[in-house]
C-alpha cells in the first residue's frame, strides 16, 4: 500500500513528524499521574501509537516528540516500537513552554534535512481517521505552503473557526470562538507544512492557530482540507469516552474482525485475546477491556474503558467510566457516570461510585453519591 | 406454694448438658432470676429451684424457659384466680398515618408487614403471652372489610378470638376505648391492656401485668429511657433523608415525657410532647388497667360536657368555641387521663430495658423491621432463613423469607432482609436491609440497598435502588438503572436514573 501512495504522488523520499506532546496531560488526570498522556491506552493502544502507526503507513520515517515532561520515559517505552515499525523516533525538549509553534523553531534542525519536503505537524491529543494520504495529496494539488486538516463541529464558537473557499480549500481567515456564526468548521490540530513555513517562527512561546497560519491565510497560501471521518480531542474523560465511541464505531465500518462476537456482546467491544469473561456477562456498547482482564460472572459493562491488569468481581455493573490499570472493582458494585479510577485503585463490594474520580492506589469503602475527586 | 412439675422436669432434663460459656451465662442467670422472682416474690421452694437453675442452666435454656415462663404463670395464677384479661389495640384510621405515605396508600398501616408479618401481628403476638387472655380487641375507624380478612385468619392461628371494632369516627385513645366499654366488659376482665399499634417493642406484657398487680393502681404505663437503650442500629450508611438512628434525649419531646418515683415506680408527672425538656423517660404507649379507667375516662367526658353546657347557655359564641374544642366524646389517653391523674397514687411505670420505636415513617419501618428479625433469633429462630450459596441463596443477618418466594440460589441476602410472598428474586440479586413485599420481581444481578419494594414492583437487571426510597405499587424499574434516595408513588415506569427525587 506505501508504495502505491508513492507512486501516485511521483516520489519516493523520507517524509517527516513532529507531534506536539506537551506538559503534563493534567486534563486527564488521575490517568496521567501514572505515566504521560501520549502512553495512556486507548482502544487497548497507548495514544501516540495510532498517530506514530498512521504516519507510518504514509511513509514517515522519523518522528519528532515535542515534549516538556518526562521524555525518558517516553523514549523508553517507544524505543521498542522503532525497531519493530522501522522508524525512528526523537524527542526535542522544551524546558520552557513554547505554545503551539515554538516546539517547531526548537526541533527546526531536526525537521530541515534540505530535501524541500514537507513535514506533519500533529496534536498528540487527537484521534480520528488521519487523513494523511489524501493531505499529501492535496498539498501537492494546491501548492501552498501550509494544509491544515478543518472538521465539522456541533458547535463551533468554542472553537477557532476557519473560514475558507468551499471549492479550492483556500483560507480566508481565522475567527477564535465566534459569537456570531461564520462556519462550522474547525481547526483539526493535523497539519502538513513546508519547511519555509519555519522560517516565520521565532524560539519563544508562540501560537501557530493565532499568529503564524492568519498570516499565511493572509498571503492565500493556507489550505484546508475537510476530514471525512471521525475527530475528537481525547484530552478530557468525557472527550475519551466519546471519542472511543467514533474509534470503534469506524473500526467496525472498516475491519469488524477485531471487535468481539457472541451472545454477551452489545453493539462494538473491544476485548483483548488474553482477557477473561465470565458466564452470564452483558458487554457493550462501546467497550474496550484490555490485557490481563478478569470480568467475573454477571458483570455488566458498558461505555467503559477497562485498562490492563483490572479485576471486575461478580455482579459489578460499570457504565460510562475508564477503570484504571490493576484496579479492582467489588461484587455489585456500581460505577458510573464519569468515573474514573487511576491505577491500582480499590472499590469495595457493594459500592456506588457516581461520578468519582478517584487518584492511584485507593481503596474506596463508601459509595460516593455525587461527582467528587477522592484524592 | 407449689411450682408447676414441668419447670422442674425440664430443670432436671438439661441438668448434664454442659456450658458453653460463663459470661453468657451469668447475663441470662440475672434475667431469669429477676423475672422470675418479680412474679412470684416471697416464694422459697421456688428460690431453690432457681438455685438449682441457675447452676445447670445454659443460654438456650434461658429461650426455652421464656417460652414456658408464661405457662408457668398461667399455671400460677390458675391456681389463685380465674381472673380474665382483655387486650385493646388501637390501630386508628385512613386520615391518620399520612406520613406512611405511599406506602398507606394501597394498604391500612397496621396490616404494612414488618419483619414478614402485619405491624398489628406483633403486639397480637405479644397478647398472646398473657395469662388468661380471654380477648383481642381491634380499634380503629377503617372500614369493617379492611381487617376482615386478617382478623379471621388470625384468630385461627393463635386461637384467641380477635375482632375488628369500627369507631364511626376518632374518639382519641381513651375515648375509643370508652365507647366500646360495654363490648370489653362482656367478659367481665380484671384488668386491660391497651397497646398503640404503630409502636414497635418487645411487649412484656405478662411482666407488665405482674408489676401492675404488684402496684395496685389503676393503671400501668410502658416506659423506656432515652438516649441510653441497647444497640445503636445503624440504619441508613447513606444517612440521607431519614436519619432516626435513635431516639436521643433532644428529640425526645416528640414524645409524653414522664417522671416516676425511682422506688414505688409511682407516675408524679405528665407532659405530651413538651417543648422543653422535662424527663428522659417517654411513654412508650402500652398499658395495662384496671376497669376503673372506665370511670376516670367517663368523669374526664361529663366534665367537659358540664363545661360546653355552660358555656352555651352564657354565651353566644359557643357554638364557634364548640368546634374549637374537642367534642365530650374525644378524650385522649395521655393529655386527659395520664396528666391529670400523675402523682395521685393512681398511675404506676414499669421500665423496659428492651428496644422501642414509633412507626411514624416508612424509614422507620425499615428499622422496627430489623428490630423485630432480631428478636425473632430468641423468639421465633424457625422465622430466620439460613443458607451459604451452594443449594439456596447465602444468608448474612436476620433474614426473613415467605416460603412461597423464590430466591435464586446465587443471591446473596441479608442483613436485615424481609421477603413477601410470591417474590422472586433472581440470579445474582443482591439485597441489604430492605422489605421486599407481595408479588415483586427483583432480575439477575440487581442491587436493593436500605429500600421498601412496593407489591408487583419490578426491578430490572443490574439495576440498583439504594438508600431509604419506598415505593408504592407495581412500580418498574428498568435494565441498568440507579434509582437512589427517591419516593416512587404507584404505577411508575422509571428507565432513566434518579436522585433525591419524589416521583408522583
Amino acid at each position: 500500500m506505501d508504495s502505491s501512495i508513492y507512486r501516485q504522488i511521483g516520489t519516493c523520499i523520507t517524509m517527516k513528524a513532529l507531534i506536539l506532546v506537551g506538559g503534563f496531560g493534567t486534563r486527564l488526570r488521575p490517568l496521567t499521574l501514572s505515566i504521560p498522556k501520549p502512553l495512556v491506552e486507548f482502544a487497548n493502544k497507548p495514544m501516540i501509537l495510532h498517530q506514530i502507526e498512521a504516519l507510518k503507513a504514509v511513509g514517515v520515517t522519523e518522528v519528532v516528540l515535542a515534549i516538556n515532561y518526562q521524555p525518558e520515559v517516553m523514549l523508553n517505552f517507544l524505543k521498542e516500537f522503532e525497531a519493530k515499525l522501522g522508524i525512528t523516533i526523537s524527542c526535542s525538549q522544551e524546558t520552557e513552554p513554547l505554545g503551539t509553534a515554538g516546539p517547531l523553531a526548537l526541533a527546526r534542525d531536526k525537521l530541515i534535512d534540505g530535501s524541500g519536503e514537507p513535514f506533519f505537524v500533529l496534536n498528540s491529543d487527537v484521534i480520528s481517521e488521519y487523513p494523511f494520504k489524501e493531505m499529501i495529496e492535496f498539498h501537492k494539488a494546491h501548492g501552498g505552503e501550509v494544509s491544515i486538516v478543518v472538521t465539522k463541529v456541533d458547535e463551533p464558537s468554542k472553537y477557532g473557526v476557519v473560514v475558507m473557499e468551499e471549492t479550492t480549500g483556500k483560507v480566508d481567515k481565522f475567527v477564535e470562538k465566534p459569537k456570531l456564526f461564520v462556519g462550522n468548521k474547525i481547526n483539526a490540530g493535523i497539519y502538513l507544512l513546508n519547511p519555509s513555513v519555519l522560517d516565520r517562527i521565532a524560539l519563544r512561546p508562540t501560537s501557530i492557530e493565532k499568529e503564524i497560519f492568519p498570516k499565511i491565510a493572509a498571503e492565500k497560501k493556507l489550505y484546508a482540507i475537510v476530514l471525512s471521518g471521525f475527530w475528537m480531542d481525547i484530552g478530557q474523560p468525557k472527550d475519551y469516552i466519546a471519542g472511543l465511541r467514533l474509534y470503534l464505531d469506524s473500526l467496525r465500518k472498516k475491519s469488524s474482525t477485531k471487535l468481539a462476537t457472541g451472545h454477551h456482546i452489545v453493539g462494538n467491544v473491544l476485548v483483548h485475546e488474553s482477557a477473561k469473561i465470565g458466564e452470564g456477562c452483558l458487554i457493550g456498547p462501546d467497550v474496550v477491556v484490555g490485557p490481563g482482564c478478569v470480568v467475573e460472572a454477571g458483570v455488566r459493562l458498558s461505555r467503559c474503558t477497562v485498562m490492563r491488569g483490572v479485576r471486575i468481581k461478580k455482579h459489578a455493573c460499570i457504565s460510562s467510566s475508564i477503570i484504571g490499570w490493576h484496579s479492582t472493582v467489588g461484587q455489585w458494585a456500581r460505577v458510573e457516570n464519569m468515573t474514573i479510577l487511576g491505577e491500582d485503585v480499590h472499590v469495595c463490594d457493594e459500592i456506588y461510585s457516581n461520578g468519582g474520580v478517584i487518584l492511584p492506589h485507593k481503596e474506596i469503602k463508601s459509595s460516593i453519591l455525587k461527582p467528587e475527586i477522592v484524592m | 406454694m407449689k411450682v408447676p412439675e414441668n419447670v422442674l422436669g425440664l430443670s432436671k432434663r438439661k441438668k448434664a448438658r454442659k456450658l458453653p460459656s460463663f459470661g453468657l451465662l451469668l447475663t441470662y442467670r440475672k434475667r431469669v432470676v429477676s423475672a422470675l422472682s418479680s412474679h412470684i416474690p416471697n416464694s422459697t421452694l421456688l428460690s431453690d429451684t432457681l438455685l438449682d437453675l441457675q447452676e445447670n442452666c445454659f443460654p438456650f435454656f434461658y429461650i426455652i424457659f421464656r417460652t414456658f415462663q408464661s405457662l408457668l404463670l398461667r399455671a400460677y395464677l390458675m391456681g389463685i384466680s380465674d381472673e380474665k384479661v382483655v387486650a385493646v389495640i388501637m390501630v386508628g384510621g385512613p386520615t391518620k398515618g399520612t406520613r406512611f405515605r405511599p406506602l398507606s396508600l394501597n394498604i391500612p398501616k397496621p396490616l404494612f408487614p414488618l419483619a414478614g408479618q402485619p405491624m398489628v401481628h406483633h403486639p397480637i403476638s405479644a397478647c398472646k403471652r398473657i395469662p388468661n387472655l380471654a380477648q383481642i380487641y381491634l380499634v380503629g375507624f377503617y372500614e369493617e372489610r379492611e381487617f376482615a380478612m386478617y382478623v379471621s385468619s388470625i384468630s385461627t392461628e393463635l386461637r384467641v378470638p380477635v375482632r375488628y371494632l369500627r369507631e364511626d369516627k376518632p374518639h382519641g385513645s381513651a375515648g375509643g376505648l370508652y365507647n366500646f366499654r360495654d363490648l370489653i366488659m362482656e367478659d367481665n376482665p380484671s384488668h386491660i391492656f391497651l397497646l398503640n399499634c404503630d409502636v414497635c417493642c418487645s411487649f412484656p406484657l405478662p411482666e407488665m401485668l405482674e408489676a401492675h398487680k404488684r402496684y395496685g393502681g389503676m393503671g400501668t404505663i410502658l416506659v423506656i429511657k432515652v438516649g441510653c437503650r441497647g444497640d445503636l442500629y445503624f440504619l441508613l450508611s447513606f444517612g440521607l433523608i431519614l436519619v432516626s438512628l435513635q431516639v436521643s434525649a433532644e428529640s425526645a419531646s416528640e414524645f409524653g415525657e414522664l417522671v416516676a418515683d425511682p422506688v414505688t415506680n409511682e407516675l408524679l408527672h405528665y407532659t405530651e410532647k413538651p417543648e422543653t425538656f422535662v424527663s428522659d423517660r417517654i411513654n412508650c404507649g402500652v398499658y395495662v388497667f384496671t376497669p376503673d379507667i372506665f370511670t376516670a375516662i367517663q368523669g374526664v367526658s361529663s366534665q367537659r360536657k358540664d363545661r360546653a353546657n355552660l358555656r352555651r347557655l352564657s354565651s353566644f359564641e359557643a357554638l364557634q368555641s364548640a368546634t374549637r374544642n374537642p367534642p365530650s366524646d374525644f378524650v385522649r389517653l395521655d393529655q386527659d387521663i395520664l396528666t391529670p391523674f400523675a402523682g395521685k397514687k393512681k398511675l404506676y411505670t414499669y421500665e423496659t430495658m428492651d428496644f422501642w420505636e414509633q412507626i411514624k415513617t416508612p424509614g422507620k419501618s425499615l428499622k422496627c423491621s430489623g428490630l423485630y428479625l432480631a428478636q425473632f433469633r430468641f423468639t421465633s429462630p424457625n422465622l430466620l432463613a439460613s443458607g451459604d450459596g451452594t443449594k439456596s441463596a447465602t444468608i448474612i443477618g436476620d433474614v426473613n423469607i415467605h416460603p412461597s418466594a423464590k430466591v435464586h440460589p446465587s443471591a446473596k441476602i441479608g442483613p436485615n432482609v424481609s421477603i413477601s410472598a410470591n417474590a422472586r428474586i433472581g440470579a445474582g440479586v443482591r439485597l441489604i436491609s430492605c422489605i421486599i413485599l407481595d408479588g415483586v420481581e427483583i432480575m439477575e444481578n440487581a442491587v436493593v440497598f436500605h429500600a421498601i419494594v412496593g407489591w408487583k414492583s419490578s426491578i430490572g437487571k443490574w439495576s440498583r435502588v439504594q438508600a431509604s426510597l419506598t415505593y408504592g405499587e407495581a412500580v418498574t424499574v428498568e435494565d441498568e438503572v440507579v434509582v437512589t434516595n427517591s419516593i416512587v408513588l404507584p404505577h411508575k415506569t422509571l428507565n432513566v436514573s434518579v436522585q433525591d427525587e419524589i416521583l408522583l
